[in-house]
């Protein structure tokens, strides 16, 4: 409970809140943003942002203008404009909406559908309200300048173009701290999740062996099944 | 600690339960029941039955209201339904109509 | 990095069929058919990659259509447009970047759901 609370006492500028100990089953719809902490389950239908901290689970079809995603999400999500899942965000679910940002340290499983628009471009409208777990972007431009030149976190393509593998994880962690002013403390490294990560070796060593056309011919049969135990 | 508030464009059409104050401002229909206090307030609309601890009304409130402690019904609220609680209190100006149930037993 | 030799792809060469190896790839100009690498491949905003690819570690800064496999992270920056399905524990979607298809991680759900 310690979390939630920490996270409250600075962020609570919705009107909506739904606590953790909270349950509610059934369909909920309005015009405001709303804060899950405890539990939501059904349907969700609102025309403002929808913000799953890190203790709220919300298992439901969902309908929003935007959503930020901290906590558990099992369902899918339809946004109008864009859907974040943070570093301590959990999906499973297909989601619809021009703008997704699936940040480093958050899982995903299922489909995203952001719908024929070019790269790079500049969003006409960001979310307003406080993003409590947010990771590597900053809370206050809403209109951020044309990327990727002013863009905190992509360094221009020739300094990418070879990481050593150490350095996985570059962009989120050097640009948050700048970019939050006043933010908490950065949540721990990657969830658990991460423990369960396959091995690193195993495709390595397909990769090289003989037939390397087979071991890719097998990893493109496995798309269409993939998609089904997403489920 | 009032941790949870329906704001009032909200509408819910289900089942709330918890283990913490509940604020409503907004439309709640199906079924409450919470073991910390209900604040209705005056935006608030509720048709459900509810089963809580305390309530506090202030809003439009139809469906049995089933309280372990209290029910207050404060001025300006209206309220259809039966209440069964302990201790009820109805403020001047409050409008009720329903049945009453303060049978000692419970407390 | 695990090794020390990088391999780049120029603007101007188009490669057709497949491609394996060993060490790190960028790829500047464009691939088609399959690509199987040990380490990390990058794909620059220049590039344009149609293959299913399977690496350690892949960065993409351009354009990509295929399906994925990855054994550690799959970064797909703000300037990349990507489309297939991904499989790897760690996926990352910066903002600005254009992605359809489906996302395969481990998600560790609450035991209630």
């Amino acid at each position: 409970m310690a979390t939630p609370k920490e996270l409250s006492s600075s962020n609570n500028v919705n009107n909506t809140v739904v606590g953790p100990s909270i349950l509610i089953s059934g369909r909920l719809t309005g015009d405001e943003d709303l804060t899950v902490r405890g539990r939501v389950e059904g349907e969700l239908t609102l025309s403002r942002t929808l913000i799953v901290e890190p203790s709220g689970v919300v298992k439901a079809n969902v309908a929003v203008k935007n959503a930020i995603v901290s906590g558990v999400v099992v369902g899918n999500i339809n946004a109008t404009e864009s859907v974040e899942l943070t570093r301590e965000g959990r999906m499973v679910g297909d989601i619809h909406a021009p703008r997704v940002i699936i940040v480093d340290g958050a899982s995903f499983r299922g489909r995203v559908d952001m719908g024929d628009v070019e790269p790079g471009r500049l969003p006409a409208e960001r979310p307003t309200v406080a993003r409590p777990t947010t990771t590597a972007r900053p809370t206050t431009t809403p209109a951020r300048p044309a990327p990727p030149a002013a863009r905190p976190t992509p360094p221009p393509p020739p300094a990418r173009t070879a990481p050593p593998p150490a350095a996985t994880r570059p962009a989120p962690a050097p640009a948050a701290p700048a970019a939050r002013p006043g933010a908490k403390p950065m949540p721990p490294p990657p969830p658990p999740t991460r423990v369960e990560a396959r091995p690193a070796p195993a495709p390595v060593e397909q990769a090289t062996s003989a037939e390397p056309p087979s071991v890719l011919g097998a990893g493109a049969k496995k798309k269409v099944v993939v998609k089904k135990k997403a489920r | 600690m009032a941790n949870t508030v329906i704001g009032s464009s909200i509408v819910i059409d289900g089942e709330i339960s918890g283990d913490e104050d509940l604020v409503i401002q907004g439309t709640v229909k199906g079924k409450i029941s919470l073991k910390e206090s209900l604040y209705v307030e005056g935006s608030g609309v509720v048709e459900a039955d509810i089963e809580t601890q305390n309530v506090e009304i202030a809003g439009r409130v139809t469906g049995n209201i089933v309280a372990s402690d209290k029910v207050e019904l404060k001025t300006d609220c209206r309220v259809v339904g039966d209440i069964k609680a302990p201790r009820i209190l109805i403020a001047d100006g409050a409008s009720f109509k329903g049945n009453v149930d303060m049978d000692m037993k419970e407390r | 990095m695990a090794t020390g030799e990088t391999g780049i792809i120029g603007k101007g060469i188009v490669i057709k069929g497949n491609l394996t190896g060993g060490g790190d790839l960028v790829i500047e100009g464009r691939v088609e058919g399959q690509i199987a690498l040990k380490n990390h491949l990058t794909i620059e905003s220049t590039g344009k990659v149609q293959a299913d690819i399977r690496a350690e570690e892949l960065t993409i800064n351009g354009e990509a259509s295929g399906n994925i496999d990855a054994s550690t992270r799959v970064a797909i920056n703000a300037s990349a447009k990507v489309a297939g399905d991904i499989k790897a524990p760690r996926v990352v979607i910066e903002d600005g970047a254009v992605f359809n298809g489906s996302i395969e991680m481990d998600v560790k759900l609450p035991d209630d759901i």
